[in-house]
């Protein structure tokens, strides 16, 4: 059995990745598809640490957490598709109505 | 005891003809005019009824009438001698004024509105006599102020009229606020007393503002704060009655019709001030020379005395050369209030007695200025002028009116036949001279013997002299030689004339034939307020028999000083009569601009530069308005902008990080996350 620090790894390596596509992207699918990305790297250390301590928990909590990114995911996309009708497009810049 | 029901009467049926003439005047007959009267008349007769239970027994029984009001405070009804028998003068004399300006007002379109205010003034001024409580006696007198305010702005129309109004106002608001300050005072003062006396808490049915309980209790008052609550109500009176600094709303008040202006004068607004300082005598005389803050503030009774004596002389002295008929009157009002408070003033040595001369000189000025403002109001109303120069040769035309204003000069002269009293047992002569020269000799006795002060018989004399010169200028400039303008006079009618006579017999012979009973009996007001303990706490050297030691005195004085009060009153006459009657010396060649004595008098001693231009407004405006409008709108309002631009120029600056991009807040927000992980892990916690 791998050691837990190797899946530790990749998760960390995911949510980079994740975070520094919410840092730099423009779309917002993109950045939605980024924070799915970050909320998965979570998942595999919870996963990870639920096997290595032989745990039930953590799978519990990961099936919470899908949930949870899956009713974001659908407010989140509802939230693009009127920008989209608004705006034709979904460039996260240009959504700043509320800013000074 | 029937009287004791029916005394609230008094001042509530004028009260009521004041609604009822508002409201129906314009329907009925004479602008409703004769509601007041009829209400008046009435409140006459219940004074008269009052006046007679009271004067029924030996030593008089005060009519008290009180009730609950709320807390420590009543309302309440209190006539002892000195109230009804100013009771009976405010009443008597304003039905007479009233009956009079039903012929006087009958041109005028606001004749109800008159009626209505004049019926509350009468109201208000009664109100103030009958109070039993000092609280009671402000409101009253307040109101008094209001319809002073209305009455002489009642030609609001008329600039003038409207700034004399607010003039006499303002002016009079000065003394109500000194007057308030010591009221507030007092209660603060009487709290204390009681509070020392019951600390349980003070018993139900004690009203800490009654008279008779502030005059039981002055001798546990402090007496500095005495002296300052007496100062004070003397301040309020000499803002009511005119006394000098603040006389400077009477003259202006002429701007009113000339029954109003005979209301003010004689019945119903400046008696006002004398009335208080007599009502709460016992207060005055208990009030001793105290030293505050280093400053020596003498007995408050010499201070009455010398503004009183003061005043006197100043207002005559002014009353020599004014041109407008009423305006010389106005100024004989100022001067004759200055002799009753320098009758008040003599307290100090004569005790209570000084109530007695300074009432005495109070009703019987009343009734011969209220006899002189009528006549003028005659002349007035059939020549169509207030100017003096521009009258002349009136006897003819106004016999009526001309006799009954030689009277009323007489008296206000005070012209009479001295050293008859001791044969027939009375002073024979006018009212003015019966009751003025007992106060000149009074003042003679008591300032020279007792306190070796000759100041206030100074001015008392001095004064005299001038009365009598500007009265009979007034008289002979209105009434004697050729016309100098064409107009065309005729005597008033019956109602006016009528009211005139009653009058002028009442200033020749009143003061004749009630000296020795009026001050027997206004004597015993405060016969059970132990005024001999109450002056020694003011340490005022009253005389144990005032009475008799100034017979004596005045039994064996020169003759010269008896005689000199009348010597100057004739002189007086003879010295107008030389000028302004036979001319045979030019009235020009003393009365022009480059006189500098008449030029400072026709100024009226700048008074108005001082007053208005000067204190109002280089001084009021200039400094201190300023100074509040610069420290108002540059220092408070500048605080509250300084910090409200501090703010948004913050705000200015700290928007800017709120870009609206997502990324940014992304971008802080894993940084963040970063730090505190960062810190974290350094203070190994991770």
């Amino acid at each position: 059995m791998l050691p837990v620090s190797y899946y530790l790894i990749v998760a960390a390596i995911v949510f980079c990745i994740g975070a520094y596509g919410v840092m730099t992207l423009r779309s917002g699918i993109m950045i939605m598809m980024c924070i799915e990305l970050m909320l998965n790297a979570a998942n595999i250390n919870l996963i990870a640490f639920a096997s290595h301590f032989s745990q039930v928990n953590g799978h519990v909590f990961v099936l919470f957490s899908i949930a949870l990114a899956a009713a974001e995911a659908a407010i989140g996309f509802a939230i693009l598709m009127s920008i989209f009708r608004s705006k034709n497009n979904v460039n996260i810049d240009n959504i700043n109505i509320l800013r000074w | 005891m029937a009287v004791d029901n029916i005394v609230f009467l008094i001042p509530a049926l004028p009260v009521l003809a004041f609604v009822l003439t508002l409201a129906f005047g314009k329907k009925l007959p004479s602008g409703g005019g004769y509601i007041p009267i009829l209400a008046i008349a009435i409140s006459c007769i219940i004074s008269i009824l009052a006046f007679l239970q009271i004067h029924s027994t030996d030593i008089p029984i005060p009519i008290e009438v009180s009730a609950h009001w709320f807390s420590v405070l009543n309302v309440g009804i209190f006539i002892d001698p000195l109230a009804s028998v100013m009771l009976l003068m405010v009443s008597f004399v304003s039905l007479l004024i009233h009956i009079y300006a039903i012929g006087y007002m009958a041109h005028d379109p606001g004749k109800p509105r008159y009626f209505a205010e004049t019926a509350l003034f009468t109201a208000a001024m009664l109100g103030v006599v009958l109070a039993d409580n000092i609280l009671q006696f402000f409101i009253s007198w307040e109101l008094v102020g209001l319809c002073s305010y209305l009455l002489i702005g009642f030609w609001f129309r008329k600039p003038t009229a409207a700034a004399a109004g607010k003039k006499a106002f303002l002016t009079t608001r000065v003394g109500d606020v000194l007057f308030l300050a010591g009221i507030v005072i007092l209660y603060s003062s009487m709290r204390d007393v009681f509070l020392e006396r019951f600390p349980a808490g003070i018993p139900d049915g004690t009203y800490l503002l009654q008279f008779s309980t502030i005059f039981e209790n002055i001798s546990h008052i402090d007496p500095t704060h005495l002296t300052i609550i007496t100062l004070l109500f003397f301040g309020g009176a000499v803002g009511k009655s005119g006394q000098f600094p603040l006389h400077v709303w009477l003259p202006d008040a002429m701007e009113g019709p000339t029954t109003v202006s005979a209301l003010i004068h004689a019945a119903t607004m400046v008696t006002a001030g004398v009335y208080l300082v007599a009502r709460t005598f016992p207060m005055f005389i208990a009030s001793p020379a105290v030293e505050l803050a280093g400053i020596t503030i003498p007995a408050t009774l010499t201070v009455v005395a010398y503004i009183g004596g003061f005043t006197a002389l100043f207002a005559s002295t002014m009353g020599l050369v004014m041109n407008d008929l009423k305006r010389v009157l106005a100024f004989s009002t100022i001067s004759q209030l200055g002799y009753m408070m320098l009758a008040l003033g003599m307290g100090s040595v004569i005790g209570a007695a000084a109530v007695g001369f300074a009432m005495f000189h109070l009703i019987n000025h009343a009734f011969f200025k209220a006899c002189l403002f009528l006549c003028a109001g005659s002349v007035i109303h059939s020549t169509g002028t207030n100017d003096l120069r521009e009258m002349g040769g009136l006897m003819s035309k106004m016999k009526i009116t001309g006799i009954t204003m030689l009277f009323a000069s007489l008296a206000l002269a005070g012209i009479g036949i001295p050293f008859i009293n001791k044969i027939v047992g009375f002073p024979v002569g006018t009212s003015g001279f019966v009751s003025k020269d007992a106060i000149i000799l009074d003042a003679t006795y008591v300032f020279s013997h007792m306190t070796h002060d000759w100041i206030p018989f100074a001015f008392g004399i001095l004064a005299a002299l001038l009365t009598a010169i500007y009265t009979f200028r007034l008289w002979f400039m209105a009434f004697t030689g050729k016309p100098r303008q064409e107009r065309h006079p005729h005597e008033s009618p019956a109602t006016m004339t009528g009211v005139l006579s009653i009058l002028a017999i009442f200033a020749l012979v009143f003061g004749m034939l009630t000296f020795h009973p009026f001050l027997d009996f206004v004597g015993h007001t405060y016969d059970s307020h132990e005024i001999e303990h109450l002056a020694g706490l003011g340490g005022n050297p009253i005389l144990e028999h005032p009475d008799h030691e100034i017979h004596h005195i005045v039994d064996t004085a020169s003759p010269i000083i008896i005689l000199l009060p009348v010597i100057v009153g004739v002189g007086g006459l003879l010295l107008a009569w030389i000028i302004y009657n036979r001319r045979w010396i030019s009235v020009a060649s003393i009365g022009n601009m480059r006189n500098p004595i008449f030029k400072i008098l026709a100024k009226r001693y700048y008074q108005h530069e001082i007053f208005i231009e000067l204190i109002s407004m280089k001084f009021t405006y200039g400094v201190l308005a300023l100074t509040g409008e610069f420290s108002d709108r540059k220092i408070v309002d500048g605080i509250i902008d300084g910090i409200s631009s501090f703010i948004i120029g913050g705000a200015e600056v700290l928007k800017k990080i709120q870009t609206g991009v997502v990324q940014n807040y992304a971008t802080a927000t894993v940084l963040g996350v970063g730090l505190i992980a960062l810190i974290l892990s350094f203070k190994g916690v991770i």
